[in-house]
């Protein structure tokens, strides 16, 4: 498998996706500044440097939302995967702004002290053991890290450095930010004022995450054949089932995952990891004979994985089998490039 | 998946044109949504509620008598029309420090002061300016601090607050978003004021001190900002209340 650092290109769909996205933070940010203080209304204003934080926090956190809700958007509807493939620059600008969060906060609740600005932040507050007054702020420091992290790791650099599976897994921290950064809001902001605003945005933000995510495994669980591992041979589904120039994913363990495809009249297995940068390869389609990744467009032929020259990538393959009207795939995997014969539907089709 | 479903290479140049369609009609969806977030979120924030400061009516030049202690305050013999005399106002410094150090070798002492005044209903503060200008002792006895009067033991529901953020230097200056802000302005000797829930003999704030009007001890500033409920002797020195409480009748609500 090639570990070269392929950088994928910019276009103008990229920065069409970056454009909007800016726009819609700055729109947000903008609203809230300017337009919501008089419709607030308030006898005295909120501090100026307080509102500009809870525009930034708020801002971050619906950003971050949404950052969460296209993963099972898209594996819900495929309509979707334009948006998935892009997420990154929507990380790193929640990030930029998450910052300005911080930045507004320290330079007003935790100025004017004596203590210096960061030991007043994180000292100020002990009270660890109390559910209302919990120090609220360590749970949005804590988010930043791992926004940081990412935000440092983003690039395509970085993913062929440390390896598609440990790039991932790193970036499944994310989780982890988010829950982080839900509980800042719901121990600060959302304890202290449930206003109508911030209930909406903590349990329609959060909540619309869970379910969202809920939903697609369970989706997935009924569009996948899960196998049990020590199976030789595998059934896979009645090979009309998996549509033209399609692929079905088949689980084998949870870390070996096969593409089947179909072509017609020709059905051949594939692993489903695409060797670039680990696309799911079964939900791409064939593209000119080749099985081509949604990601980003690398290319394999069905019969020996192997994209054609002068391109190098190698994928495994798998062998197939049709018994009785149903496919069966053999769970031991073919070293990456081997020639598979595919396996052929007899004439008038097998339906 | 079915074969009819749109098939789009991440990042090719070209996107099929019903993609296209769905994917402009989700740019304006997240637009608009984030609009609509905004101004529902910014517009419905609870009103800060909190006080100001009076740099409307310019810095206020009293005279009077320091009455020391952990938190001091003054006794005022020449005041303003906002302040005046026969009046106790609780001095306070710039932003999270006390003024002990500059005030406390001057107890008992007859001064001349000038500062801002603070002020959120009856909850009043002056921030003493820099220097010789804003303290300073003046020739002459200094008059007698009035007679504390003791009003027995209470037992009060509310919240510990640093007492310059509620009385106006910040808005919110009170709450639990601030909680960490008030610790930091109350470990700086800044006066905690205790926010009671319902009033008590005319009175919602409280000066706090610990049972021999020492500084509040840090196991009762652990619950700044919470809800809680606690017992205390409250004692009256002029018009300025003051809640004497040790750790033990404290609960949460
Ligand atoms: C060093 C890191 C951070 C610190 C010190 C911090 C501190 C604070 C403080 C003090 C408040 C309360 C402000 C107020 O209403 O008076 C707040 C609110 C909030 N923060 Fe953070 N925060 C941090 C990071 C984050 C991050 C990473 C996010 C989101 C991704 C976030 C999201 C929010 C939200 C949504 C609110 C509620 C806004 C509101 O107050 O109405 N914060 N934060
Ligand atoms: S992951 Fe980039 S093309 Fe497959």
């Amino acid at each position: 498998m090639s570990v070269r650092y392929i950088p994928v290109q910019w276009n103008r769909n990229k920065w069409f996706y970056d454009g909007v996205l800016l726009a819609a933070a700055i729109l947000y940010i903008a609203l809230f500044l300017y337009v919501a203080p008089p419709l607030a209304d308030h006898a005295r204003p909120v501090d100026a440097p307080i509102w500009r934080a809870r525009a930034f926090g708020t801002c971050a956190y619906l950003m971050l939302t949404v950052i969460l809700l296209i993963g099972p958007l898209a594996r819900l509807d495929s309509r979707f995967l334009p948006l998935l493939y892009n997420r990154r620059h929507f990380g790193v600008l929640t990030f930029f702004i998450a910052i300005g969060h911080a930045l507004f906060v320290l330079d007003w609740y935790f100025a004017f002290s004596r203590t210096p600005m960061l030991e007043a932040l994180l000292s100020s507050n002990t009270a660890f053991g109390h559910v209302v007054g919990f120090p609220f702020e360590a749970l949005g420091i804590l988010a930043l890290l791992v926004m940081a992290v990412m935000a440092f790791t983003s690039h395509d650099f970085w993913l062929s450095f440390l390896g598609p599976k440990l790039w991932k897994r790193l970036h499944l921290l994310v989780y982890a930010g988010y829950l982080a950064a839900t509980g800042h809001l719901a121990f600060g902001a959302w304890l202290d004022q449930a206003t109508v605003g911030l209930t909406l945005l903590l349990f329609g933000g959060a909540g619309a995450v869970a379910v969202l995510h809920v939903l697609a495994a369970v989706k997935e669980r009924r569009m996948t054949s899960t196998a049990s591992p020590d199976d030789d041979w595998v059934p896979v589904c009645p090979p009309m089932e998996i549509p033209d120039k399609r692929g079905r994913i088949v689980v084998l363990s949870p870390d070996e995952r096969v593409a089947v495809f179909r072509n017609g009249d020709t059905l051949a297995a594939v692993a489903n990891a695409c060797a670039h940068q680990n696309g799911p390869l079964g939900e791409g389609k064939i593209v000119g004979g080749c099985i081509t990744c949604p990601w980003h467009g690398f290319g394999y032929r069905m019969e020996d994985g192997r994209s054609p020259p002068p391109f190098t990538e190698m994928i495994p393959t798998y062998r197939l089998r049709l018994t009785d009207g149903m496919l069966f795939i053999h769970g031991k995997a073919n070293p990456p490039g081997t020639y598979q014969e595919p396996v052929r539907l007899m004439e008038g089709g097998m339906t | 998946m079915t074969s009819a479903q749109p098939f789009f290479v991440g990042w090719a140049a070209k996107i099929p044109k019903p993609l296209r369609a769905f994917l402009a009609a989700v740019c304006v969806i997240m637009t608009v949504g984030f609009a609509g977030a905004a101004v529902l979120v910014g517009a419905t924030q609870a009103d800060p509620d909190g006080g100001r400061f009076r740099f409307d009516i310019g810095p206020q030049n009293l005279e009077g008598t320091v009455i020391g202690g952990a938190y001091p305050a003054l006794w005022v013999t020449k005041g303003t029309e906002a302040i005046p005399a026969g009046k106790v106002i609780l001095l306070n410094g710039n932003g999270k420090t006390g003024v002990q150090d500059r005030v406390q070798p001057l107890a008992g002492k007859a001064v001349a002061v000038r500062g801002i005044l603070m002020e959120r209903g009856s909850l009043r503060m002056l921030q003493l300016g820099n220097g010789k200008q804003g303290l300073a002792a003046i020739e002459g006895d200094a008059a007698a601090i009035p007679q504390a009067e003791p009003l027995g033991r209470w037992r009060l529901s509310g919240e510990i607050c640093d007492g310059r953020c509620a009385a106006g230097a910040m808005r919110p200056g009170t709450g639990l978003a601030h909680k960490a802000c008030a610790n930091l302005c109350i470990a700086g000797g800044q006066p905690p004021v205790f926010v009671s829930a319902a009033p008590v003999e005319g009175e919602s704030f409280f000066l706090m001190t610990g049972p021999a009007g020492e500084a509040l001890s840090p196991e009762i500033l652990r619950h700044t900002a919470e809800p809680v409920t606690l017992d205390g002797a409250l004692t009256r020195i002029g018009n300025l209340t003051v809640l004497a409480v040790d750790a033990t009748g404290l609960r949460r609500r």
